[in-house]
């Protein structure tokens, strides 16, 4: 009955660590400013992203065009915001993808234990053995391809980790004194695992997902590079990437921006989770992970 | 401190020394007459009779030779494995004589019946080939390929004896000389057929690393999937003094980029294309690597008229007169290519045809409405299908972009590795597929017989009576104007009714070093590799 304010403090407690994490809190910002940059695209660009200009082609960055334009004469600026878009979008949507099975499965394996257990985390042992440009494939080819599916394929990948670890987090927990407490006042499982235990490893799963946002977004670059993930003319920060590095010599600027933008991504993404992860769990050190 | 330093700095000058004199494979290839020549793709297979690509044809020639063969600087017919020929008067009766010393590359000889066989194949219903239908001149080869009649003795291809074939025609065909030099007539080895398979099983393992038997300049030592394919010189081959190469190796790198960028660190003597951003660069730089040639071939879109909506021709018009293929050509291509309103390239063996599509925006939208589409209400989702490659992919931005302007239509892009492009583009599983045809020899025939119905390259599904009936009397017809005004109806057909679309005709834009001898311009792209040597410059 007490533990709400032990909670609030938890969280304020947190969230100071976090404050005095500079690079945490760089990472912050600059993650805030360039997702509410990609939300807002077109307020910020007088462009369509799609808009061809065949007469111009390629130009160096100028006033007009602030990073150029590519190889069709679109505007560069233009279509790294949208980009953002795409990549923020699957980067988020696959990873809520990925704790929405990973979460639930490890914790009623690890809470379940014995011979549950086992036989669930052989699945996702067998499931971590597939080859996932293979099973990217076959989806496609069975589903066809359309955006949302790919934010299932690359979940559907994404959940065994996460089921790894929550499952290690809960079988430690499901020992622990309130938990017992829990099961003699006659609780129901699913009500001990989802209000007792899953809140108890809330600083995992935000960590873990900090972690794997970026991760799918690299992902979903390896997709786009081999033509399996967006398709033109949208545009994905993996997809200019790809464009930019198969014209690199002859007009760099298409390559530069991108890489530079993307990397700067995943590295406040890194620094996010790296603060968020020392804030929320002292017990973890730096790097361990 | 001091030696550290003399010591580190030697070390440097040794690694910079030991990387400059590291020889690059075109180097080492110089000096041993390696050829490494990148095919572009990953071959289908190599079987002479089943495949249509020009990835597949320039490993072939390599590897096979049929009666009538290539020079390096004409596009003549000249002597191949037949020494010479006769041609009756009124023009129906080929009778090739084969060298003698024509042989296998296992050492077997090579005789008139192994002709009658590879033929045989070809004309078998059930391999399938696509190619069949070309040689439909012969007597009886249509009957025979159709199942209409099912004795092979009754098609015109007879051994005389060993070494003296003969042909019987349906009607006299000018170019049958070129036709017989189509690798879909090169001779294959029966025993090595009949090893693998029956005599027409397509797709069997006859053509993989050690089974295959050729009779051409090279033989084939090993065939690594996705890597590379090495062939190396023929001891067998009747002229194999000329020969000077030692070893040609085919690599399948698709990315044009990954393809130049090997042409530059000296993996490649020569490319298949060259990436067109850098074109100005190498024409400014190195006009003496660069070969800007024109091509006997077309870029084409094929729309698969068996699905609406795309079986309408009112549709098929308008997505045909809304291409401003100017803009295509000028910023994509951008190595000199002509725009193309219609199939066959201009001047083909002196045809030009008259048939042209228009550029017309504004018929094209009053077309879609009457097709039920008003500015493209209603117009179903369609997929642009290519094979992976950067240029297509420009290409096909574009046309999404000028239809999206002209005719308000969405359509999506669709990109596959080659196999699946060509397996989908078969099994009409596309709506709208990009497409390309290299004439296999020069003559307006090349192009417009392969929309005839049911023809093995005709992925349109595209089946019309009257077009059927011209290219069939055009096949027949002697005179050579009245033939060519035949084929002008036909095509008049072809572009009226749109079952595809011409974008522009292909200009060769290969990257050859220098060092690599007797590399000629050729219109068809063909290029006889005994004849190639190795030199490098001092």
């Amino acid at each position: 009955m007490s533990r709400k304010p032990v909670k609030n403090s938890l969280w304020a407690d947190s969230w100071k660590q976090l404050r005095k994490n500079h690079a945490a809190i760089a990472g912050l910002i600059i993650l805030i400013i360039l997702i509410t940059a990609s939300a807002l695209a077109p307020l910020l660009t007088p462009y369509s992203f799609e808009q061809q200009n065949l007469e111009l082609g390629a130009v160096k960055p100028s006033l007009h065009h602030w990073l150029g334009t590519d190889t069709l004469g679109r505007d560069l600026f233009t279509r790294l915001l949208y980009g953002g878009r795409t990549s923020f979008l699957v980067g988020i949507c696959a990873t809520a993808v990925s704790l929405l099975i990973g979460v639930p499965y490890g914790a009623v394996s690890g809470y379940a234990g014995g011979k549950v257990d086992s036989v669930m985390m052989r699945i996702v042992d067998i499931l971590y053995t597939m080859p996932f440009t293979i099973l990217v494939i076959i989806l496609m080819v069975v589903f066809g391809r359309n955006i949302l599916l790919m934010f299932g394929a690359i979940g559907a990948i994404q959940w065994l980790v996460m089921a790894r670890i929550i499952r290690g987090q809960v079988m430690a927990l499901r020992k622990q004194a309130f938990v017992e407490a829990a099961i003699a006042i006659g609780a129901s499982h699913p009500r001990i695992i989802f209000k007792h235990i899953i809140p108890n490893v809330l600083g995992i799963i935000i960590v873990y997902t900090t972690l794997t946002i970026p991760h799918v977004m690299l992902m979903e670059t390896f997709l786009s590079f081999l033509g399996l993930g967006i398709q033109p003319p949208m545009s994905s920060w993996g997809l200019l990437i790809k464009d930019g590095a198969s014209v690199m010599e002859t007009y760099p600027w298409l390559l530069i921006s991108p890489a530079i933008v993307f990397s700067v991504t995943l590295f406040s993404m890194n620094f996010l989770g790296d603060g968020l992860r020392d804030a929320l769990d002292p017990r973890f050190s730096k790097g361990k992970f | 401190m001091m030696l550290k330093k003399i010591t580190s700095l030697a070390c440097t000058l040794l690694l910079i020394s030991g990387c400059s004199r590291r020889e690059t494979p075109v180097q080492i290839g110089n000096r041993e007459q390696i050829l490494h020549r990148n095919a572009g793709s990953e071959p289908k297979d190599l079987d002479p009779q089943t495949t249509t690509g020009g990835v597949e044809s320039l490993i072939q020639d390599a590897l096979f030779e049929g009666l009538v063969a290539w020079e390096p600087d004409d596009t003549d017919p000249h002597p191949g494995v037949a020494e010479r020929w006769d041609i009756s008067d009124d023009g129906t009766v080929y009778t090739f004589y084969l060298r003698p010393n024509a042989r296998w590359s296992n050492g077997d000889m090579l005789t008139t019946h192994d002709f009658v066989f590879s033929y045989q194949r070809l004309f078998s219903p059930a391999l399938g080939a696509p190619y069949a239908y070309m040689h439909y001149v012969i007597k009886n080869a249509e009957e025979y390929t159709k199942g209409d009649i099912t004795d092979f003795s009754q098609v015109g291809v007879k051994a005389l004896d060993d070494h003296t074939l003969q042909f019987t025609l349906k009607a006299p065909t000018p170019y049958f000389l070129r036709l017989v030099r189509d690798r879909s007539a090169y001779p294959v080895h029966p025993a090595t057929i009949l090893k693998f398979g029956k005599i027409d099983e397509p797709n069997t393992k006859w053509t993989h690393t050690g089974n295959l038997v050729g009779n051409g300049p090279f033989m084939l030592e090993y065939w690594q999937t996705n890597r590379k394919i090495k062939t190396v010189k023929n001891p067998y081959y009747w002229d194999a003094k000329t020969v000077r190469l030692k070893e040609i190796h085919f690599y399948p790198i698709e990315d044009v980029t990954a393809e130049e960028r090997a042409f530059r660190t000296g993996q490649l003597h020569i490319t298949k294309e060259t990436p067109s951003e850098r074109i100005q660069f190498y024409r400014q730089n190195h006009p003496d690597l660069i070969r800007l040639d024109p091509l006997l071939g077309t870029y084409f879109y094929e729309l698969n008229t068996t699905k609406p909506p795309l079986d309408d021709v009112r549709v098929r018009q308008a997505l045909a007169m809304a291409l401003d293929r100017e803009q295509i050509v000028k910023h994509i291509c951008k190595a000199g290519e002509p725009a193309a309103y219609n199939l066959t390239p201009p001047d083909t063996a002196g045809y030009t045809s008259r048939a042209k599509i228009e550029y017309d925006p504004a018929k094209a939208r009053k077309l879609l409405a009457e097709a039920g589409y008003p500015n493209g209400k209603g117009f179903p989702k369609m997929e642009i299908l290519y094979n992976t490659h950067k240029a297509h992919m420009g290409i096909a931005e574009v046309i999404q972009q000028q239809w999206k302007e002209a005719l308000n239509i969405d359509v999506e892009l669709l990109n596959m590795e080659w196999k699946t492009y060509l397996a989908m583009k078969q099994e009409h599983k596309y709506d709208i597929a990009r497409a390309s045809w290299i004439g296999d020899y020069i003559d307006p025939s090349t192009f417009l017989e392969m929309y005839i119905t049911g023809g093995g390259n005709n992925n349109a599904g595209w089946s019309n009576k009257n077009y059927d009936a011209l290219i069939q009397a055009a096949g027949s017809e002697m005179d050579q104007v009245k033939r060519f005004e035949l084929f002008q109806q036909a095509e008049e057909i072809l572009m009226m009714e749109a079952p595809i679309i011409p974008i522009y005709y292909y200009h060769n834009k290969a990257l050859v070093q220098s060092s690599v001898k007797n590399w000629m311009p050729n219109p068809l792209d063909r290029h006889p590799y005994k004849y190639v040597y190795l030199e490098a410059d001092e």
